[in-house]
Parts: C-alpha cells; sequence; structure tokens
C-alpha cells in the first residue's frame, strides 16, 4: 500500500516537559486511523505536528499530495461569512472554493455545529487525499455525523486515508488501526 | 506578496465590519490628542505669584506728575502671572507647600524712592525649586519690564519738565522743595539789556547754543530711555490650535496611536480566531502575515491622516485664515503618513508576536505608545539622551517629517532624511516581527 505520511521521530516538549514523547506513525492509502486517549494525552498535539500546525522538537513528517486539516477548535475569521472563509481559504491554498449551503452570515454568530461543518468544508478544500481531523464529530448532529462518515468512507474507499482523533468507542470502532496516546506515549494495539 | 495581499483585504474587510472598533480606533487618538494639546496649553499656563505688599501701597501713586492707578496698573503688566495678594507669612507658607511658584515683595520705602525718582525702588522676588522656577523668574522679569516700561514714560516727562524749566524759567519742585529758576530764554532778555562788549558777546551765545540744545532734549531723551523699540504688528497670523505644527503634532500623535494598535490587535487576533495554525501550514507564513498587518496600519494611516489633513484645510480655507493650508504637500505628506504608519505597523506586529492575544497586544500597545510619544515631545535641548532614545522609535521621526512638509520653504531634505529613518525603523520591527512569530509559534 502507498504510504501518504511518515512521521518518525517526532516529539515535542515544552520548556522541560514532554508533551510528546518521541514516536514513529505511517499512514496509509485507503486507511482509517483512530488516535484515542485521555485528556492531555498528547493526541492533539501530535496531529498538529502530522498536519504542519506544529513544528516537532525532535523528528520529522514527510508526506505526499495535499493534507486536509481540521483542528480542534474550528480555526475560522469570526468577521467573514462562512462563504468569505471557505473563499479566502482557498485562495490561499491556490484551489477553487467548495459550495457550502451554510448560512452567509459572519462565522461567530453560526451555532457550535454549523462552525465545525465550516472548520470540516475547509479541511476538504482541494480534494486532499489524507485527511487530520480532530474529534471531527464534535457538535454535529447525528444525520451530519452520518453524511461526514459516508464521505470519509468514500475517501478511503478512493486510496485516501484519514487519521482522526476520537473519545468516542462507537468512532474507534471505525479505524482500521488505533492508535493509543497515553502520557505523550503512541502505542498501536 | 499575493498572499500577504489576500489577508489585507481580509483584514480591511473585518475593520469595516466592526464600526464600534473603528470608531474607538479613529476617534481614541484624536481624543488623546486633543488631551495632549490641553496638557500643553495647561504647563503655558499662568502660574501663581504671591504679591506681598510691606509697603501698603496707596491706591493711586503720582510719579514725574502722572498718575498711576496701582490695582489698574498691576493688572496690565501682570498678564503672563496670576498675582493674589496675600500677607507676609501666608506667602512663605504657600511658597514653601507650592501652592505659590514666587512670592513678589513690595518692601517698605518702595513708594518713597519711586516718587523720588533719585533712586531706583527695589521689588524682591523668592521663587520655588524646580523646573518652574527660571520660567516665573523670567515673567516677573517680564512684569518688571512692563511696570518700567510704564513708570519710564513717567520720569521721561518729568525730566522734560525740568529741562523745560531750565530753558523757560519758573517754578519747580524737587524733593518736596520749591525754588525759581531765571531760566535761559529770560537770561537772554536780561543780557540782552546789559552794555555790549567782547564777554556779553560770548556768554549771550553760551545762552543761545544751551537753549537751542535743551530743544532738542525730547528726542534724544526718549532715544535714551530705550536704545531699541520692539514694535508689535497687528496680530493677522493664524492661531496656534491651526498652525502647521499643531497640524504635525495631531497627526503624528494620532498615526502613532492608531498604526500601533490596529497592527498589534490584528496580529494577536490571527491566534487568538485559532487560525494563525491554520495559516502556518504553508497557506501564509510569518513575513506575509507581519507584511498584512503593516500594510494594514500604513492604509489606516494614510486614510486618518489625510482626515484630518483636509478638516485642518478646510477650516482654515473657510475661517480666511492667512497662508492657507500647504495643498500641494498633501502627496509628500501622504507618502510620510505611510511610511510612519508602516513604522508603526511594524512595531505594533511585534508586540502582536510577542503578547500572544489581541486583549494583551492592545494593553501592551497602549502602554508602549505613550513614553514613546513623549520621549518624542521631550527638546533634544532639554534632554539629549531622551532625545536619543527616541530616535529609536518612530514618533520623532514622524513629526519632523511632517513639520517639513506642512512648514519648511524646502521640505525635500528632512523628508529624505526623515523617511529613511522611517522606513528603516518599518524593516527592522517587521523583521523582529517576523522572527518572533516564527520563534514563539514553531
Amino acid at each position: 500500500m502507498t504510504t501518504l505520511l511518515t512521521a518518525r521521530g517526532v516529539s515535542r516538549r515544552y520548556a522541560d516537559l514532554f508533551v510528546l514523547e518521541p514516536c514513529d506513525l505511517e499512514l496509509r492509502a485507503g486507511e482509517a486511523v483512530a488516535l484515542a486517549g485521555p485528556n492531555g494525552a498528547g493526541k492533539t498535539t501530535l496531529l498538529s505536528i502530522l498536519a504542519g500546525a506544529l513544528d516537532p522538537t525532535t523528528g520529522r513528517v514527510e508526506s505526499s499530495g495535499r493534507i486536509g486539516w481540521a483542528p480542534q477548535r474550528p480555526a475560522l475569521y469570526g468577521k467573514l461569512t462562512a462563504r468569505e472563509n471557505v473563499e479566502l481559504f482557498a485562495r490561499l491554498e491556490g484551489v477553487p472554493p467548495l459550495p457550502t449551503d451554510l448560512p452567509d452570515r459572519p462565522a461567530a454568530t453560526l451555532s457550535v455545529g454549523q462552525r465545525q461543518r465550516l472548520n470540516l468544508a475547509l479541511a476538504f478544500l482541494g480534494s486532499p487525499r489524507l485527511l487530520l481531523l480532530d474529534e471531527p464529530t464534535a457538535s454535529l448532529d447525528p444525520v451530519r455525523r452520518q453524511e461526514l462518515w459516508e464521505r470519509l468512507d468514500g475517501l478511503c474507499a478512493g486510496g485516501g486515508a484519514v487519521c482522526f482523533v476520537t473519545q468516542d468507542l462507537e468512532e474507534v470502532r471505525r479505524a482500521d488501526r488505533v492508535g493509543r496516546v497515553e502520557d505523550g506515549r503512541l502505542a498501536f494495539r | 506578496m499575493r498572499r500577504a495581499a489576500l489577508l489585507f483585504r481580509k483584514d480591511l474587510r473585518v475593520l469595516r465590519r466592526s464600526p464600534f472598533l473603528l470608531a474607538v480606533l479613529l476617534l481614541y487618538p484624536l481624543v488623546i490628542a486633543g488631551l495632549v494639546g490641553l496638557v500643553a496649553s495647561y504647563a503655558s499656563a499662568k502660574p501663581r505669584v504671591a504679591l506681598v505688599d510691606d509697603d501698603i501701597l496707596p491706591a493711586q501713586i503720582t510719579v514725574g506728575g502722572r498718575t498711576f492707578h496701582v490695582e489698574r496698573t498691576i493688572d496690565r503688566v501682570a498678564q503672563e502671572v496670576t498675582l493674589v495678594r496675600l500677607e507676609g507669612e501666608e506667602a512663605e507658607r504657600q511658597l514653601r507647600s507650592g501652592r505659590i511658584v514666587a512670592l513678589l515683595r513690595v518692601p517698605r520705602g518702595f513708594v518713597a524712592d519711586l516718587r523720588s525718582m533719585a533712586r531706583s525702588p527695589r521689588l524682591e522676588l523668592e521663587t520655588t525649586r524646580g523646573g518652574l522656577s527660571v520660567r516665573v523668574t523670567q515673567q516677573v522679569q517680564s512684569l518688571v519690564y512692563q511696570l518700567n516700561r510704564q513708570l519710564e514714560d513717567a520720569y521721561v516727562e518729568a525730566n522734560l519738565e525740568y529741562i523745560n524749566l531750565l530753558v523757560e524759567g519758573g517754578t519747580g519742585n524737587f524733593l518736596g522743595r520749591e525754588f525759581d529758576v531765571l531760566g535761559l530764554k529770560r537770561a537772554e532778555a536780561l543780557l540782552d539789556e546789559l552794555p555790549p562788549g567782547p564777554r556779553l558777546d560770548r556768554i549771550s551765545e553760551f545762552v543761545r547754543v544751551a537753549s537751542a540744545a535743551l530743544g532738542a532734549t525730547d528726542d534724544a531723551l526718549r532715544a535714551t530711555a530705550n536704545p531699541i523699540e520692539l514694535v508689535e504688528a497687528d496680530d493677522e497670523g493664524r492661531t496656534w490650535a491651526l498652525s502647521a505644527q499643531a497640524q504635525s503634532y495631531a497627526l503624528a500623535l494620532t498615526i502613532s496611536f492608531l498604526a500601533l494598535l490596529l497592527a498589534a490587535a490584528a496580529l494577536a487576533a490571527e491566534r487568538d480566531e485559532g487560525v494563525f495554525a491554520r495559516l502556518r501550514r504553508g497557506l501564509a507564513g510569518p513575513g506575509e502575515l507581519v507584511a498584512a498587518k503593516t500594510a494594514l496600519a500604513a492604509a489606516a494611516a494614510v486614510a486618518l491622516g489625510l482626515g484630518i489633513v483636509l478638516a485642518f484645510g478646510a477650516i482654515i480655507e473657510l475661517g480666511g485664515v492667512e497662508g492657507g493650508q500647504p495643498w500641494s504637500r498633501v502627496p509628500l505628506l501622504a507618502l510620510g503618513l505611510a511610511l510612519a504608519g508602516a513604522a508603526f505597523g511594524g512595531l505594533g506586529a511585534l508586540l502582536g508576536a510577542l503578547a500572544r492575544d489581541a486583549r494583551t497586544a492592545s494593553l501592551v500597545a497602549i502602554l508602549a505608545v505613550l513614553p514613546i510619544v513623549f520621549l518624542g515631545l521631550v527638546p533634544r535641548e532639554v534632554a539629549p539622551a531622551a532625545a536619543s532614545v527616541s530616535d529609536a522609535f518612530p514618533f520623532a521621526h514622524a513629526l519632523r517629517f511632517f513639520t517639513a512638509a506642512l512648514f519648511d520653504l524646502d521640505p525635500l531634505g528632512a523628508a529624505v532624511r526623515e523617511g529613511a529613518w522611517l522606513l528603516g525603523l518599518a524593516l527592522l520591527f517587521c523583521t523582529a516581527a517576523r522572527l518572533a512569530l516564527r520563534r514563539l509559534d514553531a
């Protein structure tokens, strides 16, 4: 299977505290990988490093192709509308914007669920082969959750991959592999 | 730079959608500029000086035949200070506590000396120590000068009367004693009645020449009293509030606050919204973010600055103020505004990068801008060290640029020099902000 992303010896340290011990990870085409673990274990830190949003203290990340990323806290401009957010980030990425059915009003005035949908919409910009999603179904209603999983299944079936952070056991079962992060250490079962 | 331009347009859109913030950003620096103007006016307000009258001045004093109303004369000459009449002990107490900045004492015998015209009467001045004492001393010197000017005319008139007495003859009065003077003209008449002779001719010639010479004493005496006379023209210039200097201060102050706060808050807001992490995934680097915020600050500085220039210009033109508004200098002024805005924007971006969140960034920007502005307002002659520190910040350079653009006959030299300073500072602060973003957010 094609490897879409390889992380070797990546770690993150804040002052003297290791929030993520050196770890290795490969994400291959067609697979869904879940990262689970208690709060503060280092899951979000690991995903942010994989996404390139955070520099690792040690190690390196290599990837091929476009990577979509949805952080745990929606990263949006609150004064811009949903459409304007999508258009701006699409232009910054140099990809065509995707249509959105979200209300055309400032993102700050959207509901928590709508903001999360916008957050996910930005991850899908440019049709990435690999998606890195931090608790993607948080705040989504059951219908939207189902739609998201169907879309992720389609991505994996088409040769893409997804790595997601979750606390939900039901969602863990959807993964091909589960990485357990605890006290900054990653271990696959 | 395409990405920086996209972020710049986004920032303009965000700013347009924040009318309250926009109003505060525009009004706050204007209010600060007004307050600084008020403080500057207060600094030139009249200091409080006690007048201790140990001689018990009468309501009127006659000197050289001219009568002075004491209160009216004091009011007329004491325009630079507020004179308050106090008893000696109370005045001493207030001087020690600082309620008054100086004590002007009229000692016993003052009026007698004044009336005698034979000895200069004395006033005694005591001042507090510190920054105001020099200024108060100068103002009291000015007060005494004004009093002297008033008295000098009386003295000249009195002296001329004595000279007239010498020429015409008659009854005079000196130190309360009356005396009779023959006078040159009456002496000449008496000489004419005497039998002629060479000795009489010599005396007659002396009397004639002396009469002619003393007759010309009037102008000579007035000229001696005023070797140089200052003639004050009618006040046709513009008031300080409308002067080019006031415009320069208003522009520099408002631009400093606006550009620094805007850039600092705008950069920190990227982090507040969580977008910074998304951008740094190759969408926009620290350099592009800093460039966008600096451009935003520069654009806001140009817009607000030109607004102020237009407002000043409209008032000046409508009021028909002499000199008018230097409209031809507006393009040069716009360049200065852009450079000053960029320099302050770079500094603001640095503060925003270091402060981490918009609230802290705004607070730090306000805390930083006040000393920067006040340092820039300290004259170099008063505190050279403060001026040297101020050179490391954009305010003083912006002020000099605007002053040159509005004032100078040939502003190019100063504009190039201060513009180069502003450009250099903008590049320096932007580079520092970029490094701070890269290091702190890695």
